[in-house]
């Protein structure tokens, strides 16, 4: 019982990163209903700016952040250009199709440059292990629970109080009656692919301090573990991302504990399989009219 | 006011919309009818910029929008509705007209949205356009869970909201029965009355003949016919482009 609770609470820390990917990919598939599947390695280009700027300069986990966010919203908005805005509304295969060209491009580009491959990434200040009825939380745990939480609520705010975020969910919506409605709809679209470059950074930098480590196999994992989360949450929804994300972490953690390393793919994919069966509207899907629509 | 110069959109080798030149004049409610497939519906989405002009141009109180992108032109005084409604389903009512207002009223409710939008020319509040629309009461429902007639009024409210000059009303009356299409006249001079010239798109002819001051028609893509209702029910070549389309019949009762 006591594993299970601590699993529990190891997962709930995993997958508040898994999260904050699921809703990047979210927030680009609902405003533009189209997939970007570079959204994993773009972060990575972004982490690895950061790992090369510490290493070339030192530059410590502030430094790294900084590059961080810059090269995912570099490499974001060129996937942006090339995938999305060039490519007609209706053409959502073609986008999808020719993001994955770009993953390639950029997971390659990488590996050229880093010929080392995994390179180092500054960690995490130690913090103290907090210890309570016989469970532990980690020092790195509760930093990316922080993190992730903060990240969270500001970006609830954003979609949910301002201005912006009204646009956003209204073009997500009905393109046709935003465009009409006052709504720059060409503009919304880049800010939110940036927003979710953002979101995105938040989460491969939590992931890649807590490593100490990045490689640019970084980019797949990102890619996979956020389309993952976010189909168990359900397509298109917010709150079915951050649930999705939640549920990831914790399946992934007591897959592990108990069965075994080898087993947690087999035990999570299996999840995967059982959701789109049973739930094909997600853990929220349902919920929400945006979900209903098809791809 | 609103002025189509040698307007033409063509599709491959369609002549969809085939040189129509229009004007529209302030204040006024102006139809545009035609047979299915005469252009109607294109040279609504050439004036709202969904589709840009093979030839000719669109201007509005002398503001060339020909190159304007759609949000740009709604912004200068071209509000829409759809004839398949268009509503944001997963916003509350007001929200809707929140959008269109482009964030008037909403900053005074929401930190951070001052950073997002600068203020700008005020239109009607929404609280006033909701009661004109008697929607009043259902202010904070969300819009996907409205009836279809309160779907239809939102929708015409939103594109209030954005405080236009003109709006294009693309057959309003879809849909909607006898009684309704009284109503729908009624509000549709009430919208004039407020200072919004009006662009009605309708194949039910009894509501063109009613309330609108002049007409024009069109037929594959051209303009045939321009002027009173009474003008266009007389007119031998309009009476020809609906010989056996069914609205013949129509055309009749409604000159009876």
């Amino acid at each position: 019982m006591l594993d299970l609770a601590q699993n529990t609470m190891d997962g709930i820390a995993a997958g508040s990163a898994y999260a904050l990917l699921a809703i990047g990919f979210t927030l680009i598939f609902g405003v533009m209903r189209r997939l970007n599947i570079a959204f994993g390695p773009s972060i990575m280009v972004g982490v690895f700016l950061g790992a090369w700027v510490n290493a070339q300069w030192s530059a410590g986990l502030i430094g790294a952040t900084i590059a961080t966010f810059a090269g995912a919203l570099v490499a974001s908005i060129y996937v942006e250009r090339l995938s999305f805005a060039a490519i007609r509304g209706d053409a959502a295969l073609a986008s999808m199709a020719s993001s994955f060209a770009l993953w390639m491009q950029l997971e390659q580009g990488v590996a050229l440059a880093f010929p080392g491959r995994t390179t180092a990434f500054p960690t995490l200040p130690p913090l103290l292990d907090v210890q309570f009825v016989g469970l532990i939380l980690h020092g790195d745990d509760i930093l990316v629970l922080t993190v992730a939480g903060i990240a969270l609520f500001l970006l609830h705010r954003l979609i949910y109080r301002s201005h912006f975020g009204l646009e956003m969910r209204a073009l997500a919506d009905s393109a046709e009656a935003a465009a009409v409605s006052r709504v720059n709809t060409k503009r919304v679209a880049f800010l939110t692919f940036c927003l979710a470059a953002l979101i995105g950074a938040v989460a491969g930098l939590l992931i890649a301090a807590t490593d100490g480590q990045v490689s640019p196999k970084f980019g797949l994992w990102a890619t996979i573990k956020g389309l993952v989360a976010m189909m168990i949450g359900g397509l298109g929804s917010l709150r079915g991302a951050l649930l999705g994300g939640l549920a990831l972490g914790i399946v992934e953690a007591q897959a592990q504990w108990y069965l075994g390393a080898a087993a947690r793919e087999i035990v999570v994919f299996g999840l995967l399989f059982l959701c789109l069966i049973a739930l094909p509207g997600g853990l929220a899907g349902m919920r929400e009219t945006g979900a209903e629509r098809k791809l | 006011m609103l002025t189509l110069e040698n307007l033409s959109k063509h599709f491959g080798g369609v002549r969809a919309v085939d040189g129509v030149t229009l004007t529209i004049r302030e204040g006024e409610i102006f139809g545009l009818i035609g047979p299915n497939g005469s252009g109607k519906s294109t040279t609504v989405n050439l004036i709202t910029g969904l589709y840009t002009p093979t030839t000719g141009t669109v201007t509005l109180d002398g503001w060339d929008l020909t190159a304007m992108p759609q949000h740009a032109r709604t912004s200068r005084g071209v509000a829409r509705t759809f004839q398949n409604i268009r509503l944001f389903g997963n916003l509350t009512v007001a929200q809707n007209l929140w959008v269109a207002q482009n964030g008037h009223e909403q900053r005074r409710e929401h930190f951070l949205s001052r950073w997002f939008k600068p203020g700008g020319e005020h239109g009607a509040s929404v609280d006033e356009l909701l009661q004109f629309s008697r929607l009043y009461s259902k202010r904070d429902v969300l819009a996907g869970n409205l009836s279809f007639g309160e779907m239809r009024r939102l929708e015409m409210a939103r594109a209030l909201a954005s405080n236009p000059r003109v709006l294009l009303l693309d057959e309003p009356a879809a849909g909607a029965s006898q009684e309704d299409g009284q109503l729908l006249a009624e509000r549709i001079r009430a919208v004039r009355d407020r200072g919004v010239t009006v662009l009605l798109i309708e194949h039910m002819m009894e509501l063109v003949m009613g309330i609108t001051d002049r007409i024009a028609v069109l037929n594959f893509g051209q303009k045939i016919a321009e002027g009173t209702p009474r003008e266009i029910q007389d007119d031998p070549q309009v009476r020809a482009a609906y010989l056996g389309s069914g609205h013949d019949e129509k055309m009749e009762r409604a000159s009876a």
